[in-house]
């Protein structure tokens, strides 16, 4: 799931300037030298320890920091794009989204390490997973700035890896605002909740099966598709049989033919829609087949479409936690 | 009998029972392999409970799972293989060319193409939308090659081979240039019979099915196109007419199953080969041959698709690919310790 996709978006700087020169600059792993004239700190990254700016004021950023810095309102001056998570954008962030300069496309490959040399960036931070570093001439981006890479290696750890984020780029603060809100959505929903979902076993199909293969994507605990909703109480139950790296270890893609054996026991089934709440082809072809038709938790009517499950920071979360709450609303009645 | 056929008459009374009892021999291995597809794959079904879902349908699981993903999975393999294996057979008669294969009348890379155009679009996403497009792609790049080089066989494949070239390099570009694109072209490329149960296989199918009908009525004039334009035409046969026809066939049978499956190569090249030197010079048996045969390769493949890795299946056409470069040099070897 990772390598499909790994760049992203961002902007704001008046806000962010203001900020970063009254703004901590200790953070997990981090820390701290001074300099009168351009402080610096030692910054524990995917790809060790970089000395970067303890007050950045033009980051370029790349990936899953594109959303997260964007919502932490950091100064940034270019991004990658993102087009996965512009439908989870509020109307001011997707402008400014729309009116950064990007630098890169969807892939890392696609990295236009011109246009990065052009922003004059102070820290570039590229937001894939370690692997995807691979695709990316790292030596090249440190002859323009120091470069930090911090990606997520399981889905669930997207919020350690957007606070990483927006501490490398001096904008902690703003993100302890908006991690607050969205933790007290999740606790409101859980409060409401919990007289049934935790008595719920349950299974999520995902959107990243490929029919092809005549096969479909089971997420467990800690997966892009149950996550939040487990923050909410919702308990997922089973675990990869054959445990891989980054999200092999809590997601896998069965036959068809195993469908039964793999959500038989569910008493109750999650699974992911595009925004607009169509079915993606993937999951269709689960639902239409008649296996999916036999299945206990279908027979009883307990599916439920989420939207927005691929969600990755604070900031775009709250609407997952919107389209759960929607979805779920049919077990209080 | 054809005024070919005709001519050898010794030959053929001789012939005929070991070619008819291979023929047999060829439809109970089919069977048998077909039995064995329907009861091997990812969900442990006991012999006894398949048996049981073919004649006895309950609706469980383990019958859905025998009804509606295996058996039209082995359908599929069997209108697939067969079909491949026939236009292979064509190709090569008509070509007088014993490496042609399908795609070189251009129709895997007009597939492939108007693939990318639909997914550009936005209108290939899902399996459907794929299989329409691969058809009108498979059969609007076969009419070119045939509007453009009817004149020969030679030009023909040239034509193909042009348009395969032309068409793939277009293609690669806008791919290039379109991840989306990529991304649908990249599933669809490798060809798989695995997940197609939910689709819309009535049509393709029965295109196939009176396109193998036709390629046995048109095996008897193409036994005289054998011996040569001039004899053919000495014999009575109707050489452009045959010629068409049998282009027809090729585009139809290649077009359907690539649309249906994707591409999958060597069972085109590989089978006709293989069938060659029991058919003894006959187009007709040549084609009942490769009709049997091309299923039964395809069938073998596909169960060891699902068997080979314990990480899950693989595409089948990677499967044919490591069967068919193997058999396709013992042939070649075959074919000439015949020769010397």
């Amino acid at each position: 799931m990772f390598a499909r996709r790994s760049m992203g978006l961002f902007a704001a700087l008046p806000l962010v300037l203001a900020l970063g020169a009254c703004g901590s600059s200790s953070g997990s792993g981090a820390t701290e030298t001074s300099d009168k004239k351009s402080e610096t700190r030692v910054f524990a990254a995917d790809n060790g320890n970089v000395t970067i700016p303890a007050r950045p004021q033009r980051v370029v950023a790349t990936g899953y920091a594109v959303p997260a810095l964007l919502q932490a309102r950091a100064p940034l001056v270019g991004i990658s794009s993102w087009q996965r998570g512009e439908p989870m954008m509020s109307d001011e962030n997707l402008a400014t989204y729309k009116k950064l300069t990007k630098v890169a496309g969807e892939a890392a490959t696609e990295t236009n390490y011109e246009a990065i040399a052009e922003a004059e960036p102070d820290l570039i931070i590229l937001g894939v997973p370690t692997p995807v570093l691979g695709d990316i001439d790292v030596k090249r981006l440190e002859s323009i700035a120091p470069v930090v890479a911090v990606g997520p290696t399981v889905p669930g750890q997207w919020r350690d890896v957007s606070r990483k984020h927006a501490d490398a780029a001096g904008v902690l603060a703003n993100y302890d605002t908006v991690k607050a809100e969205y933790e007290a959505k999740a606790a409101e929903l859980k409060k409401k909740y919990q007289g049934v979902l935790p008595q719920l076993k349950l299974g999520h199909v995902g959107s990243y099966g490929d029919t092809s293969k005549g096969t479909f994507q089971r997420e467990f605990g800690g997966s892009w598709g149950t996550s939040i909703a487990q923050d909410v109480g919702a308990t997922y139950y089973g675990k990869v049989k054959k445990p891989g790296p980054g999200s092999q270890s809590v997601s896998e893609y069965p036959s068809i033919e195993e469908l039964p054996d793999s959500l038989g026991e569910a008493d109750a089934i999650t699974y992911s829609v595009n925004a607009d709440g169509s079915v993606p082809p993937s999951v269709r072809y689960v639902m239409e087949s008649k296996l999916w038709k036999n299945l206990p938790a279908v027979k009883k009517g307990m599916t439920f479409p989420i939207t927005y499950t691929e969600a990755a920071t604070y900031g775009d979360a709250p609407k997952t936690l919107d389209a759960i709450d929607k979805s779920f609303a049919r077990l209080l009645s | 009998m054809s005024a070919a056929d005709r001519s050898l008459p010794v030959a053929k009374t001789r012939r005929q029972v070991p070619r008819a009892g291979l023929l047999l021999g060829g439809l109970v291995l089919l069977g048998a392999v077909a039995v064995l597809s329907i009861g091997i794959g990812a969900h442990s079904v006991p012999p006894a409970e398949v048996v049981r879902a073919l004649f006895d349908y309950q609706g469980t699981d383990d019958h859905v799972i025998v009804w509606d993903v295996r058996a039209p999975r082995a359908l599929l393999a069997v209108a697939v293989g067969a079909a491949l294996a026939v236009a292979g057979a064509l190709i090569q008669i008509l070509g007088r060319n014993p490496l042609a294969e399908p795609g070189v009348l251009g129709v895997t890379a007009g597939a492939g193409f108007a693939i990318t155009i639909g997914s550009a679009l936005g209108l290939a996403g899902g399996q459907a939308g794929q299989l329409v497009f691969a058809i009108i792609g498979s059969v609007a790049a076969a009419l070119l090659v045939m509007a453009v080089g009817r004149q020969s066989p030679l030009r023909l494949v040239l034509t193909g081979m042009v348009l395969t070239a032309v068409l793939g390099g277009i293609a690669l570009g806008l791919r290039m240039m379109l991840p989306d694109a990529f991304d649908t072209y990249r599933f669809w490329s490798v060809g798989t019979l695995a997940g197609r149960e939910q689709e819309p296989l009535a049509l393709p199918l029965a295109a196939i099915g009176v396109s193998l009908l036709g390629a046995l009525l048109l095996s008897r004039p193409l036994n005289a196109l054998e011996l040569g334009e001039s004899v053919a035409q000495t014999l009575g046969a109707g050489v452009a007419r045959t010629r068409t026809a049998t282009v027809i066939l090729i585009t139809v049978l290649s077009g359907a199953a690539t649309a249906v499956a994707g591409p999958i190569l060597f069972v085109g090249l590989i089978v006709p080969h293989l069938v060659r030197r029991p058919a003894a010079g006959s187009v007709p048996w040549l084609t009942l041959y490769s009709m049997v045969l091309g299923p039964v390769l395809l069938l073998v493949a596909d169960i060891g698709s699902r068997v080979l890795l314990p990480t899950g299946e693989v595409p089948v056409a990677i499967v044919t690919a490591f069967l068919g470069g193997p058999m396709l040099i013992w042939a070649v070897r075959q074919y000439g310790a015949g020769t010397r």
